[in-house]
């Protein structure tokens, strides 16, 4: 595992973004993200030419096209990375495979959009990416198939963010859309509670995450490095609060003068099927059911 | 509602935002008109954190929340609704939700947080809400 930031690159003086036209809305949306910034925006046509430019001088950031495969732009991404390796390139695809993500990430791409997605979280990942001092350490594939990815993902709120938007671009038809955001949601809570108080959001801690996809289920491990909690002693969360008080750890937690909080594990309950912690409290297992999908004999 | 790129790349910059807030008054409620998202990630929470505490320390004690543009809420905006909710109960006051939508009534659906705290689909209802029974704009 490499350590914290220790790739870091120093930017350039004046901040310039590589973008291949995606046409329409997508390039409207990304030129007023980066020039209300004050960066520089050079457009080419494909990705050949984007790696020339690429490899012929430093760009702080890079968005692919929509129009090539996914395997294009990693193959495009691995090229520049032999010339540029902490190069920012951002995914945006119509054509993935189950994959894809998964070799997104491996390969070290600072996100991934697959269609259809959200134009705010294009442009939320942008200014991420934009300021962002060190980032391509903070997700580490360990090992990856579409039904079992393992990855150790570093204790920060931008690393959680990566990791949620490349889920957020996994497309199974298997899973309606509803229950996979059920999940992310899910998910989310428990990350960000393993990177704050097991982790501390300290970038020198990481989490560890397993993704499982079986044919009835989806199930996520989360280990974070902290000595684990109790929820018996949560008095603060909702979580350990009185079913016939659920406001109770609120007022607990403004006497204590501490911030609003303590939802995120009642809502990841409430959301998934399943909600396992083990002996210590510092390793986590969602698990969402799926509907099995009706048999051909049922469908005569 | 959430813009996404499609099929039809229609695209409003209104959309692109983390989360704006606007005030309004009417009588002696503060109707808050929230935009975007509350979550924790770009600190939207914390947005919206202080501009209830700044209200509440300025002496309001009756707010609206309109939620019908706010599109994401994930368990630290959820906290901050129930935070000032309790707070502002604490100091005699009240606070109301109106319209809200999609994943966000989904969030406060499941957590049972609209059998608490009051919520409304049309806001001179919201608002008539808040005066004492048996009030009349004519009295």
């Amino acid at each position: 595992m490499t350590t914290p930031c220790s790739s870091a690159v120093a930017p350039t003086a004046e901040k310039t973004a590589l973008l291949v036209a995606s046409g329409g809305e997508i390039d409207e949306l990304l030129t007023n993200v980066l020039a209300s910034e004050g960066w520089s925006i050079q457009r080419v046509a494909d990705n050949q030419q984007l790696l020339a430019l690429a490899r012929a001088k430093p760009f702080d950031l890079i968005v692919t096209g929509r129009e090539t495969r996914v395997a294009e732009d990693v193959e495009l991404l691995r090229k520049i990375r032999g010339a540029r390796p902490h190069v920012r390139l951002i995914i945006l695809t119509d054509k993935f495979t189950p994959g894809d993500v998964i070799s997104a990430m491996r390969e070290g791409a600072f996100s991934y959009f697959s269609a259809p997605f959200d134009a705010s979280e294009l442009a939320e990942m942008v200014r991420a990416a934009m300021a962002e001092p060190c980032w391509d350490d903070g997700i580490e594939v360990l090992f990856g198939t579409p039904e079992w990815v393992s990855l150790t993902a570093r204790c920060d709120l931008a690393t959680a963010d990566r990791l949620v938007q490349f889920l957020h671009g996994v497309r199974d038809p298997s899973i309606p859309e509803a229950e996979k955001d059920h999940v992310i949601f899910a998910f989310k809570e428990i990350l960000i509670n393993a990177m704050e108080h097991g982790g501390h959001f300290d970038p020198s801690q990481h989490v560890e995450i397993s993704f499982i996809r079986a044919r009835r289920a989806i199930t996520c491990r989360v280990k974070d490095p902290g000595k684990g909690f109790s929820l018996e002693e949560l008095r603060h969360a909702a979580a350990g609060s009185s079913p016939d008080d659920l406001f109770s750890h609120a007022r607990i937690r403004d006497e204590r003068g501490m911030r609003p909080g303590g939802f995120g594990i009642l809502l990841a309950k409430k959301l998934v099927d399943e909600l396992i912690y083990n002996e210590n409290g510092n390793e986590v297992v969602l698990v969402k059911y799926l509907n099995p999908p009706e048999s051909p004999i049922a469908q005569r | 509602m959430r813009k996404v790129f499609d099929a039809e790349y229609e695209l409003q910059m209104r959309d692109v935002v983390g989360l704006q807030i606007s005030n309004r008054i009417s009588g002696d409620v503060s109707i808050l008109d929230l935009r975007g998202r509350s979550t924790i990630d770009g600190d939207e929470s914390e947005l919206l954190s202080d501009q209830l505490q700044k209200l509440v320390a300025n002496g309001v004690r009756k707010l609206l929340l309109n939620l019908a543009d706010l599109t994401q809420v994930d368990s630290s905006g959820v906290s901050i609704i129930v935070g000032s909710y309790v707070s502002l109960k604490r100091q005699g006051g009240d606070l109301k939700l109106l319209c809200p939508t999609g994943l966000v009534l989904e969030v406060l659906t499941v957590l049972h947080l609209l059998e608490i705290i009051p919520s409304f689909q049309d806001e001179a209802e919201a608002l008539a809400s808040f005066r004492p029974p048996g009030y009349s704009a004519m009295s």
